[in-house]
């Protein structure tokens, strides 16, 4: 059974998100509240499996509850609950280190069903996202491994696989129709998703150090 | 000092003091003799008159065809101890002398075509041949055939006292006018050169010109050839410095006076051809009458040409003015000179000072060449801050219209955004705010209008995403949008694309245009087709240069009186809007087709 922290600051969904997870027996809603403060106080204190939060928090932004979870518990899979799922909002939390998102108007069964997805490692991917992430990693890859040792460049450059994947999800397949068309199954079409939001995540705070080691705020990697 | 006691007097001068340092002779004994050649002393019947030094052969009416002997008498107290000279500063035309009887040494000999009129001479005398009591000069004088013959001051005296006499009168009249020659040479070369690189700048040909004839005119004062054809011309060369010097004052002036030059010019040719046809007996009368002229004209000269430089008084034009008056001037004092009225032995200063007035015309040259480069760097400069200057305007007026179009871009945007609001979710939720004040509307056709305003928000927000021309991003957002529907629905949807060429033309308005045109064919399949499967297929359509969309469903296809026209009419208006093309296929086997086609290239 997965713990599930929601942290939403409108009251009805996070109703509609409790009633939905609480009529499913694999989930136990551990805590829902409506800031962000209480959100990453209950992280610290509960542990949750599963983070479901919304980004427009009125105290502080999603994002910093992402972050934290992210840096505090790194077994706990994040997810953004939006609006439109738009590139933005998105990218913003998978580089803070989300891994999934939800819209906020998806049917229970649609609902339920990201959860479950992303807790067996698979995370969804829309193609404006896929192709605004192979942009990224095509132009920046380079230059942040070239300021890395070796092996980190490893991990944050994307795998040819990595890049098949999101080429197709640029144009439109879904998870079973690039399973077929790669010749793998579309759960394993899903975890390389994940994979690929993990290095988006690494990749920004990669970044974030070359960025810090060029104004000479940190000595050392 | 041995010098005290040498006691130098001509006899008839024998009562006067014995001078301090070289004696200099003004009187002399003279007489002539046929031209009988090799060097005969003249006969002992010679009749020997007194005659004054410096002798002028032309003035005491001598006969020029015979030979002359001048007979200097020298009283020594005692042999001198040291080497005596003996310098004469001029000669016409070829000397031979003779000390008590012995050929001391010759100026040149005029068989060998060799002149001497303007070489100074200078002979030692070595101590054995002079004696105590009464020594004997002599010096024998051979004439060219020319008006001019005679013989200067003669001087005799210790060779540490005369030599530098000797030496600087051989420096002003030979040895100057080479070097000064080479300078011309030097200048000549620099003046055409800068000509060869600004022909329209006639007046450093003219410069050059000038100090090539002035080259010419010196040749006169050192070369001892006088067979050459060149010697020839050193007295014409006169003429063509005065027309060519007219010509570059003139056109330093920036006022030439064609008519005049042309006088000068013809003038020149004219006094080239006479003299050169001239015979040398009568050469002398025919320069004399060349160089009247010349220096009449040289009056005129002055007249013309300093009026023209005058008339703009700057400094370089005064120099020029005042150089021109000095070198009329000097011709003047030449040509005085040549006609011996200043003294046989006098100097000729044209040679002297003629490349003053030329140098000071070089400078005058070169500042005014480095005043222009000067000019031009400054002209550069400030065509340079001008040209900064423009660009700084350029920027700011680019700036301000990049403002401007950002402004205006922004305005159009937002004047979309608010269409859409108004005419889509907005009038949308109204009439579902309407229908449900009515009561008339159940909860499920209210989610039903909900649910389409948000996916009209959807397409909007997704148009504004930047898709970089490429289509299939924007179907496959719109499939990742409306799939959950249509699952929902039970309606499997088959994606198969081929890849589309980039679209420049998909900004945010055309890129919702064709998603509407596409959620609206979907729309219609959900809705009335009652179809189980919908296939999306892409492709590209090179020979009409156009890309196609394919919706292709199982349904039971199109009747008519379908109730969905104003969605088809709308899907239509909005293809031809893209320059775009709308189809509706109905299949054989039930199910419709539609077909979108689009532009490969921006619709006009």
């Amino acid at each position: 059974m997965a713990r599930v922290l929601i942290v939403e600051d409108d009251s009805a969904f996070r109703l509609r998100y409790a009633q939905m997870l609480s009529d499913d027996a694999d989930f136990e809603v551990i805590a829902s509240v409506g800031t962000g403060g209480e959100g990453i106080a209950m992280l610290d204190l509960r542990k949750p499996d599963v983070l479901l939060v919304d980004l427009g928090l009125p105290d502080v932004s999603g994002i910093d509850v992402i972050r934290h979870a992210n840096q505090t518990l790194p077994k706990c899979e994040c997810m953004v609950v939006t609006v439109f799922g738009d590139e933005e909002h998105v990218l913003a939390s998978i580089e803070a280190g989300a891994t999934g998102y939800l819209l906020k108007d998806a049917s229970p069964e649609n609902f339920l069903a990201g959860i479950r997805e992303l807790i067996s490692g698979g995370s969804p991917i829309s193609p404006i996202i896929a192709r605004r992430l192979l942009k990224r990693f095509q132009a920046e890859t380079g230059a942040v491994a070239a300021e890395n040792a070796g092996s980190k460049a490893d991990d944050i450059a994307l795998s040819q696989r990595e890049k098949e994947i999101l080429h197709l999800a640029s144009k439109g397949f879904n998870y079973p129709e690039m399973g077929k068309l790669m010749g793998i199954s579309p759960h394993t079409v899903t975890s390389h998703v994940k994979k690929i939001y993990r290095k988006l995540a690494v990749h920004s705070r990669g970044e974030a150090v070359f960025e810090a080691n060029r104004m000479g705020l940190i000595r050392t990697l | 000092m041995a010098w005290l006691v040498l006691c130098a007097t001509p006899l008839w001068l024998a009562a006067q003091p014995v001078p301090e340092g070289p004696i200099q002779f003004t009187r002399a004994e003279f007489t002539q003799a046929a031209n009988t050649d090799p060097l005969s002393h003249p006969p002992a019947t010679a009749d020997w008159q007194e005659t004054d030094l410096p002798d002028s052969w032309r003035t005491q009416g001598r006969n020029r065809s015979q030979i002359g002997w001048y007979r200097l008498r020298l009283s020594l107290p005692a042999p001198p101890a040291e080497p005596l000279a003996i310098y004469i500063p001029r000669i016409t035309n070829n000397v031979a002398v003779y000390v008590n009887g012995a050929l001391l040494g010759k100026s040149g000999d005029i068989a060998q075509r060799e002149i001497s009129w303007n070489v100074a001479q200078y002979f030692k005398v070595s101590p054995g041949l002079l004696k105590a009591g009464p020594n004997l000069l002599e010096i024998r004088l051979h004439p060219d055939g020319y008006a001019r013959a005679g013989l200067s001051r003669v001087f005799v005296g210790r060779e540490n006292e005369i030599a530098g006499q000797y030496q600087w009168r051989l420096f002003l009249q030979s040895t100057a006018p080479q070097f000064i020659t080479a300078l011309l040479g030097v200048m000549a070369a620099f003046s055409l050169a800068i000509w060869a690189g600004r022909r329209r700048e006639i007046m450093f040909v003219f410069f050059g010109l000038m100090c090539v004839v002035a080259m010419i005119r010196l040749a006169h004062f050192y070369v001892r050839d006088s067979e050459i054809p060149l010697y020839y011309l050193t007295d014409a060369s006169l003429c063509w410095m005065s027309a060519l010097t007219a010509s570059f004052m003139l056109h330093f002036a920036g006022r030439p006076l064609p008519t005049f030059e042309r006088f000068l010019y013809g003038y020149a040719a004219l006094a080239t051809l006479a003299l050169w046809f001239t015979p040398d007996s009568l050469s002398h009368y025919v320069v004399t009458g060349v160089f009247s002229l010349m220096a009449l004209i040289s009056f005129a000269m002055i007249w013309f040409v300093g009026r023209a430089l005058l008339a703009t008084p700057s400094f370089a034009n005064r120099v020029m003015c005042a150089g021109l008056v000095l070198n009329v001037g000097l011709g003047i004092h030449d040509f005085l000179n040549f006609q011996e009225l200043l003294g046989f032995d006098h100097l000729y200063f044209l040679p002297l000072g003629l490349p003053l007035v030329l140098f000071a015309v070089a400078a005058l040259i070169v500042k005014r060449f480095v005043d222009t480069l000067a000019n031009y760097e400054t002209l550069h400069f400030e065509l340079e801050r001008r040209a900064e200057e423009r660009e700084r305007e350029l920027t700011l007026s680019y700036e301000a219209l990049r403002d401007l179009d950002q402004q205006r871009a922004t305005a159009e945007e937002r004047q979309r955004l608010m269409r859409d609001m108004h005419d889509g979710i907005g009038s949308h939720l109204m009439s579902t705010l309407a229908l449900s004040r009515m009561a008339t509307l159940s909860q499920h056709d209210m989610q039903e209008v909900l649910a389409d305003c948000i996916d009209e928000l959807k397409i909007t927000i997704d148009s504004l995403e930047p898709v970089e021309s490429d289509l299939l991003v924007v179907l496959g957002n719109l499939r990742y949008r409306l799939e959950p529907r249509l699952n929902a629905a039970g309606i499997e949807l088959e994606w198969a694309v081929n890849d589309l060429p980039p679209l420049a033309y998909l900004d945010p308005e055309n890129t919702r245009s064709i998603l509407r045109i596409v959620q609206e064919a979907f729309t219609n399949t959900l809705k009335h087709a009652q179809a189980r499967r919908i296939t999306l297929s892409t492709g590209v359509d090179y020979n009409n240069a156009r890309v196609w969309v394919r919706l292709t469903d199982d349904g039971r296809g199109l009747s008519p009186g379908q109730p969905s026209g104003r969605g088809v009419e709308n899907m239509k208006s909005r293809a031809e809007k893209l320059n775009g093309l709308v189809e509706m296929v109905p299949l054989k086997g039930g199910g419709t087709c539609v077909n979108l086609y689009l532009p490969l290239a921006k619709l006009v």
